[in-house]
């Protein structure tokens, strides 16, 4: 960041820019830099900092202890059963919000009535508050008064209200599916926007080459949204592997720890048992873990274009 | 002809709209829920439809909850984090597609990195930060702590949108005399008015459903929002009232009902700015 402020223009940017506007660029830039060093460059090496003491939340007071933080970290069943949860979550509900995004996306691309109005009502899952989706669906896994048993009892699936939250696997298979509801529009959107943008041509190339529907689907809609769904499971993962608000909120980690992922275990260590320097630990662990998910991922699908 | 792609398409709408409505359930059953009388939700068999409509849920959450004070604290937070978080951000977007100095696009990959940074990892330095600083428990630490995510994701957005814009009539402005900062309030800022628009609508949406930051940096009702607000009320109340509970949720939401139907081609365009068109 130094050098940018240190730099002398060098570059010409057309006969129309000059150049010395590069400081006035600068002048402008600084106020994000600004804040940019505040909330996140500050706080991120402060939490690297604090990864190296034992601090007492309560009271704030910490004594330096090393790497002793990391190696419990990685001596502790904890952590490794919370980042097994957190893969089994974010696995479980990517995987729904994709399937279901491209089968949503392909639907809504039909021509049918209403169509535009059909295409902002799935939004709404997606910009609605974590809050309002966990209240709301809460109140449909309520045990005796919800819409949810209700209908399992009236229908006779079942002769006994399931236990949505409370009990494994139920809770697990509930947080992915609610988690893939509010966060499924996501892709939605992203296929949609690329799918109006496959030449029809490719479409009736195929049908006079005799493709049936599903051909059509596998060998030309799915090849061209190659591109957006890489962007979109990135995407995806990241946010998925770190959410915190819908998973706490509904099941608080439970029963017992099941549903505890690694964001939870970060709020425990540090509200529940008071340990603020073991939680930075597990905090860097989880930038550490995503950070070498991201490289990994983007090596990969980097080489396999390329081959391609 | 013009029968059988009227039929499809009537095929196609016996397709789609059962699923969209499934979809979107869970919102028309928390509508239907805030307007039941609580009687009517424990009654066997259940009822669908209401069979009398009252708003006294409604009544209640607005004269006998805080709801209005966590609603007025929403509104101050939400419009504060949009209008710093606009401002810096515009210059700055401004900046990083209109000037050329050295690390410029280095500065941009950081924004983008900055955008997935988990903020599990910013909150507990930034909580001990907002503690020695004395400024905790305030709506002025959220401001603060939401432009940790805020700020990225509108520099981000915005510089799509500017990329976008033509160059040429800001450069015939300035070869007709016109100042740097002239030509960027006449000819940048109209044409970017509906990328700035759609940010800003981001942005306040994003501070309105936070929740995270501020269940661990505020701990009074004095400057607690809507989100944990109304957590509070679920958790602290002694058997849960749901259906003014499903009042509070359609009221938090009102917002965005209201951007959904009068600003809704502005949020489309934010989705195209996030470069996720692949």
């Amino acid at each position: 960041m130094t050098d940018i402020v240190a730099a002398a223009p060098r570059e010409t940017w057309g006969p129309s820019l000059p150049r010395q506007y590069a400081l006035l660029g600068m002048l402008l830039i600084a106020p994000s830099l600004l804040v940019f060093a505040l909330v996140i460059a500050f706080p991120l090496v402060y939490a690297v900092y604090l990864s190296f003491f034992s601090i007492d939340t309560p009271t704030l007071k910490g004594e330096w202890v090393g790497l002793a933080n990391y190696r419990t970290m990685l001596a502790s069943g904890e952590f490794w059963a919370s980042l097994g949860t957190t893969i089994v979550w974010t696995v479980g509900t990517l995987t729904v919000q994709v399937i279901a995004g491209v089968a949503m996306a392909l639907l809504l691309d039909l021509n049918f009535y209403c169509r535009s109005l059909a295409r902002s009502l799935i939004l709404f899952p997606y910009f609605v508050s974590t809050v309002v989706a966990v209240l709301v669906w809460r109140w449909m896994f309520n045990d005796v008064y919800g819409i949810l048993n209700r209908a399992l009892l009236a229908s006779g699936l079942s002769d006994m209200p399931l236990d949505w939250l409370g009990s494994m696997p139920n809770a697990m298979i509930s947080i992915i599916l609610v988690g893939a509801w509010k966060y499924f529009p996501f892709v939605v959107i992203a296929v949609l926007a690329r799918l109006q943008t496959i030449p029809g041509e490719l479409y009736e190339a195929a049908r006079i080459d005799g493709a049936g529907a599903w051909s059509r689907f596998w060998d030309v809609t799915l090849p061209q949204l190659r591109g957006v769904l890489l962007v979109i499971v990135l995407l995806r993962t990241i946010w998925d592997f770190k959410e915190f608000d819908l998973i706490y909120l509904l099941t608080g980690g439970g029963p017992i720890a099941a549903t505890q992922t690694l964001p939870l275990l970060v709020y425990k260590q540090a509200f529940g048992m008071n340990a603020m320097g073991q939680a930075s630990t597990y905090a860097i662990g989880i930038m550490l873990t995503l950070l070498t998910f991201m490289i990994l991922y983007l090596y990969r699908t980097r080489e396999k274009g390329e081959a391609a | 002809m013009t029968r059988s792609c009227s039929l499809n398409r009537a095929l196609a709408s016996f397709v789609v709209w059962p699923v969209v409505l499934i979809v979107v359930f869970p919102l028309i059953w928390m509508v239907l829920t805030s307007v039941k009388p609580q009687s009517e939700l424990f009654r066997i068999p259940p009822s669908f439809w209401p069979q009398s409509i009252t708003f006294e849920h409604y009544t209640t959450l607005l004269t006998e909850t805080p709801f209005l004070k966590y609603l007025r604290n929403s509104v101050v937070l939400s419009v504060s984090t949009s209008i710093v978080v606009v401002v810096v951000a515009v210059a700055g977007a401004y900046s990083l597609t209109r000037f050329h100095y050295r690390g410029r696009e280095r500065l941009a990959v950081l924004v983008l990195f900055t955008y997935l940074l988990p903020s599990v990892v910013l909150v507990l330095p930034l909580y001990l930060a907002m503690v020695k600083a004395g400024i905790a428990n305030s709506l002025f630490s959220l401001v603060i702590a939401y432009t940790s995510f805020a700020l990225p994701y509108a520099l981000w957005l915005l510089r799509s949108f500017m990329a976008s814009l033509p160059v040429d009539l800001e450069s015939a402005a300035l070869i007709d005399g016109a100042s740097r900062l002239g030509a960027f309030v006449d000819i940048v800022l109209p044409q970017a008015l509906p990328g700035i628009i759609s940010t800003a609508l981001f942005t306040f949406i994003l501070a309105w459903n936070e929740y995270f930051y501020a269940l661990i940096l505020v701990n009074t009702d004095e400057a607690r929002p809507l989100t944990t607000g109304v957590i509070t009320m679920l958790v602290s109340s002694f058997n849960i009232e749901w259906s003014l509970l499903m009042a509070a949720a359609v009221g938090m939401s009102l917002p965005l009902i209201i951007i959904f139907i009068f600003l809704q081609r502005y949020l489309v365009k934010g989705f195209a700015g996030t470069g996720v068109k692949g």
